[in-house]
């Protein structure tokens, strides 16, 4: 039986991942595909808790979320390819210019 | 089956929502006008932006008071007013520095001027509402807008800089929405009004303490990405390097004053509660950035990574006010924002005039502390406004900061937290060493090479922003009080 402990282990997981991802990866692409599953994390928590509250606001929530996770990575990814086509690269560390 | 849902449309209330209204038509419309003839001069585009954010300034002074609409999501009380005003006046102050007399790359699109707007009504949309819902839709609205705007520079520095807070924004964003989640969790709502009902009945049941202040720290590790408090601040410097000077002196105002009032919305929520966790926490941070930043703003060579990091210890010492949660902690916090939003944009302005498009003075930087030495020999006037603006960030009597700092550091001790204060004071003293080695640079070092201090961007436009920010930052004893009052009215007539 699943039950909503279940699911917010899940979540929480996925959010540890997320962000042992963010902080680790140094490749842009990869920092995105993190930020995304941190953002996902949440959407699982909050359907998982809205269906066992019966409370509609929390898949509102995740709806929202979702929204925002794509112009996040529309951003974003107009941003990487700036960057790929002025540096030839994604990697983070091949353009840091600026330290301390 | 699902019944039929009638809205009957008088029951929105849609004056509150009339001055984001105006902002996104405005936006849609400029974008418009572009559609139609391409090539029209950016001035038209200025001054356009500037006439919607005075619409704009009008439908927000036009709003009643403790006001709700859109089925409670959108929420007009003083806070809210205050700093939409706030917001708007930054807004209309920051856009003009567009009119430079050197070509720059970002306004020669009129995509610009749209972004901002879009920004400001993100802006606007997240101050106004107490919907956990609304806040994120509006925190990432203005956010994705300022990545865009920072990215637009065109510099190796603005791109770097774009990604780096970028990445640091999907961090905030990802933390705010888990934080909402736990929250969510216990109370089963994301109206704050109904989290602190519930909230209330529920604190005192076993192992629920934990979950709430999971979702607390959370929130708080969202809000400090954002008004850049340690240990989340390490962005703030690059960006602001990165970035261009105008947009700089806009992220050290606008975004934070936004994200505080977030934060004097649910931070103050838990503290009411009697939560001290949070408060002692928030306090913590607030200490903690002010010292280490002060101590790093010591070190630096670059005046605008100076200001950034001096920005982010002004932060901090705001911070420690909304700890607090007295209504005069919160009034001091607007306050001490308008005052700072007048001596910064100067400061900015200056360095955004002195910018020039090689690196004279610095491998690196565009601002290095020798590019100002001797400069009262060069451009006296121009040193003297700069002197201005450093003294008064030092919170030296008749000048604007003086009067913020009092305020806060009296509702400290009003709150009887003496220790704090005296933190804040001399936190305030160890600062003055960074600003006045500005004011040493340029009045008792030689003038290294007189042509290589021209400020070569100076327009008219830009000298009557400066005007105005001398004429605020020196007159200021004259309209602290009443200014004091309108802010106190407007806070405790909503009960904050």
């Amino acid at each position: 039986m699943i039950t909503l402990n279940h699911y917010l282990i899940l979540s929480g997981i996925l959010f540890a991942i997320g962000l042992t991802g963010v902080v680790r990866r140094r490749n842009l692409l990869m920092l995105f595909f993190a930020t995304e599953i941190m953002l996902n994390a949440a959407n699982i928590a909050f359907a998982a808790i809205s269906s066992y509250l019966h409370d509609m606001s929390g898949q509102m929530f995740a709806f929202f979320i979702i929204a925002v996770a794509a112009s996040e990575v529309a951003v974003g990814l107009g941003l990487l390819i700036l960057l790929y086509k002025k540096y030839g690269t994604i990697n983070l560390d091949d353009f840091t210019i600026m330290k301390g | 089956m699902l019944a039929p849902i009638s809205v009957n449309l008088a029951s929105l209330n849609f004056m509150t929502l009339s001055p984001m209204l105006i902002a996104i038509a405005g936006a849609l419309g400029i974008l418009i006008i572009d559609l139609i003839k391409k090539d029209l001069d950016k001035t038209l585009y200025v001054i356009l932006t500037v006439l919607i954010l005075f619409i704009d300034l009008g439908a927000t002074l036009g709003l009643s008071l403790n006001d709700r609409g859109f089925f409670n999501l959108i929420v007009v009380d003083g806070v809210t007013i205050l700093s939409e005003i706030l917001i708007l006046l930054a807004s209309m102050l920051f856009v003009p520095l567009a009119l430079t007399s050197k070509r720059f790359h970002e306004y020669s699109y009129p995509e610009y001027f749209a972004l901002f707007l879009f920004m400001v009504a993100g802006f606007q949309f997240m101050v106004a509402s107490d919907n956990l819902i609304m806040i994120f839709v509006g925190l990432e609205t203005a956010s994705l807008a300022l990545y865009t705007l920072i990215a637009l520079h065109n510099t190796a520095g603005s791109h770097e800089a774009a990604i780096k807070y970028f990445t640091m924004g999907a961090l905030a964003a990802g933390f705010f929405v888990m934080g909402s989640a736990a929250i969510y969790a216990v109370t089963g709502s994301v109206e704050l009004y109904d989290i602190a009902r519930v909230l209330q009945e529920r604190m005192d049941e076993t192992g629920l303490m934990v979950t709430i202040l999971g979702g607390a720290m959370m929130l708080i590790v969202a809000i400090g990405f954002k008004v850049s408090l340690f240990p989340f601040h390490t962005w703030t410097p690059d960006v602001y390097e990165g970035a261009s000077s105008p947009t700089a002196g806009y992220m050290s105002i606008v975004p934070k004053v936004a994200m505080m009032v977030v934060a004097i919305r649910v931070l103050g929520m838990y503290i009411d509660l009697g939560i001290d966790t949070v408060r002692n926490v928030v306090i913590a941070m607030a200490v903690i950035t002010m010292t280490l930043s002060n101590m790093m703003a010591l070190v630096q060579d670059d005046v605008k990574r100076m200001l950034a990091y001096s920005s982010i210890s002004h932060a901090g010492f705001v911070m420690a006010a909304i700890a607090l949660d007295t209504t005069k902690a919160n009034s001091s916090i607007f306050l001490y924002y308008t005052l700072f939003l007048f001596t910064n944009l100067g400061a900015f302005t200056l360095l955004w005039i002195s910018r020039h498009k090689d690196k004279t003075h610095h491998v690196r930087y565009h601002h290095p502390y020798v590019k100002f030495s001797g400069m009262i020999h060069v451009e006296p006037v121009a040193a003297v406004i700069m002197a201005i603006f450093m003294l008064s960030l030092t919170g030296v009597p008749p000048f604007s900061l003086f009067w913020g700092k009092l305020y806060v550091i009296s509702a400290t001790v009003d709150a009887g937290y003496i220790w704090l204060a005296v933190i804040l004071g001399l936190n305030s003293a160890v600062a003055a060493y960074y600003y006045l080695k500005l004011i040493v640079y340029m009045f008792l070092m030689p003038a290294t090479d007189k042509t290589r201090t021209v400020y070569n961007n100076r327009s008219l436009a830009l000298e009557i922003v400066i005007g105005i920010a001398v004429f605020a930052t020196v007159t200021s004893i004259f309209y602290v009080q009443p200014l004091m009052r309108f802010v106190t009215a407007l806070i405790s007539a909503s009960g904050y």
